[in-house]
């Protein structure tokens, strides 16, 4: 009786240090993981005259990079982009476009959505990311090749175009890994707008479409 | 005097003492001599991202505006993070002009030259470089345990800075001069029980002597 009346305060008073241990290994066994977050500046650009789509598909919208350890000393790492993709992308594409539009649907011939001039749909194709552990440099990189396809409400192709981005951030003191890859993630991101803000008029298709559809403007006005 | 002032006194002797020796060189080329100051006008201090290697550091960057605008009240210096988020994307590394003939393809865009009539920018200046740690020395151990924790050992390590400063006269598209910063010192670690770290301010001494010499171009009262 005695012997249950004092270990029951005993192993209350020891719960709580071996939850917090019990929670420290787990962590410890878990992957590095890194949710992008970052804010993104509207372009200072003169907007193109166009009533521009978008449409992000899940894999774009909830995009995640795993990458699984090679050795026990590294870790797995999981890079979520797909929310500050769809911030940055909206950002930008906001202040390239006259309007811009979100779409109900991927276009296709049976889908009813908005009426607007085309509709661009980004695609992350490839992640690749290098920490100093891998490299020996002290430096943190990521690397994405991005898919891009422009098309007509019907979802006729107007234009299929690829572009990389890339961002790095050198280390600094007191900063965690998954602090400096979300910093390369979000440098890698501007990279990725300014890449396209500075590109798109000059991707073959989407300056011959520009300039049917400038002619075709020009043919119809008196 | 107070206990708590002789003990601040105290303190900082011993901050002061506790510093590591750096060595610092500064190099300068002048194309075009100073005009009297900025006068109204606004200068911009921006980092060189392109080198794959290396990245100038923002703290740097950072460092040396605090320590322009701290010793002439006069001079307005734009942070690097608030120009370059106003002019997103045309000075990110991908699209940041290399050359001040670039200035002028810039300004094709109206709402670029809009943005910097605005931010009236007179000095543009380009700082290219870093700090590195060149060789370290020594080993230390620590432990912990039921009876507490501490450290045995000595460590040593050497740092060094290396910074070009370029700077654009932004209203004549020239480039006006050069300054060129190196500094290197040494940084000690005694460990008994507790470690007593003897740092080398180097980055700082690099930031104040680049800071003074770019006072030379751009205030009136050096």
């Amino acid at each position: 009786m005695w012997h249950s009346m004092t270990s029951a305060p005993d192993a209350r008073r020891w719960r709580l240090p071996a939850a917090i241990l019990l929670l420290v290994v787990l962590t410890g066994c878990g992957p590095s993981t890194v949710v992008v977050q970052g804010s993104f500046p509207p372009p200072l650009l003169d907007p193109l005259p166009l009533r521009m789509g978008v449409w992000y598909d899940e894999a774009f919208a909830g995009h995640e990079f795993f990458d699984e350890a090679k050795s026990r000393r590294e870790s797995d790492w999981l890079v979520k982009t797909g929310e500050a993709q769809v911030q940055m992308w909206n950002t930008l594409l906001g202040g390239m476009f006259r309007e811009l539009v979100q779409m109900k649907g991927r276009p296709g011939p049976n889908q009813m959505n908005q009426l607007v001039d085309a509709v661009l749909v980004p695609h992350v194709d490839e992640l690749q990311y290098a920490i100093p552990t891998h490299t020996n440099v002290k430096v943190y990189e990521i690397w994405m090749r991005y898919r891009f396809e422009l098309l007509t409400t019907s979802g006729d192709p107007i234009a299929d175009w690829t572009m990389t981005a890339y961002g790095k951030t050198p280390t600094a003191f007191l900063q965690s890994d998954e602090a400096a890859v979300n910093l390369a993630a979000v440098v890698a991101l501007r990279d990725a707008g300014a890449n396209f803000a500075t590109h798109f008029t000059r991707v073959p298709e989407v300056r011959e479409w520009l300039e049917s559809r400038a002619t075709t403007r020009g043919e119809a006005e008196p | 005097m107070k206990p708590g002032v002789l003990g601040t006194a105290l303190l900082a002797a011993t901050c002061t003492v506790l510093t590591g020796c750096v060595t610092a060189t500064v190099d300068e080329m002048v194309f075009n001599e100073p005009t009297e100051g900025i006068g109204d006008s606004t200068v911009v201090i921006l980092g060189r991202r392109h080198a794959s290697d290396y990245e100038t550091e923002p703290d740097f960057i950072q460092c040396v505006g605090k320590r322009i605008a701290s010793r002439d009240r006069s001079i307005e210096v734009i942070g690097e993070l608030e120009f370059i988020n106003a002019l997103y994307p045309w000075f990110e590394p991908r699209t940041a002009p290399l050359r001040p003939q670039d200035i002028d393809r810039l300004l094709l865009h109206r709402p670029v030259a809009e943005k910097m009539a605005a931010l009236r920018t007179e000095y543009m200046i380009w700082i290219d470089g870093n700090t590195v740690r060149t060789d370290s020395a020594g080993s230390m151990t620590c432990g912990i345990g039921p009876g507490g924790a501490g450290c045995f050992g000595f460590g040593t390590w050497n740092n060094d800075a290396n910074y070009e400063a370029t700077i654009w006269d932004f209203t004549d598209r020239a480039e006006v001069g050069r300054i060129n910063t190196s500094a290197s010192g040494q940084s000690y670690m005694p460990a008994v029980v507790v470690p007593i770290p003897i740092i080398a301010p180097v980055q700082g001494t690099a930031c104040d002597s680049i800071g003074d010499q770019l006072l030379e171009f751009l205030s009136s009262e050096f």
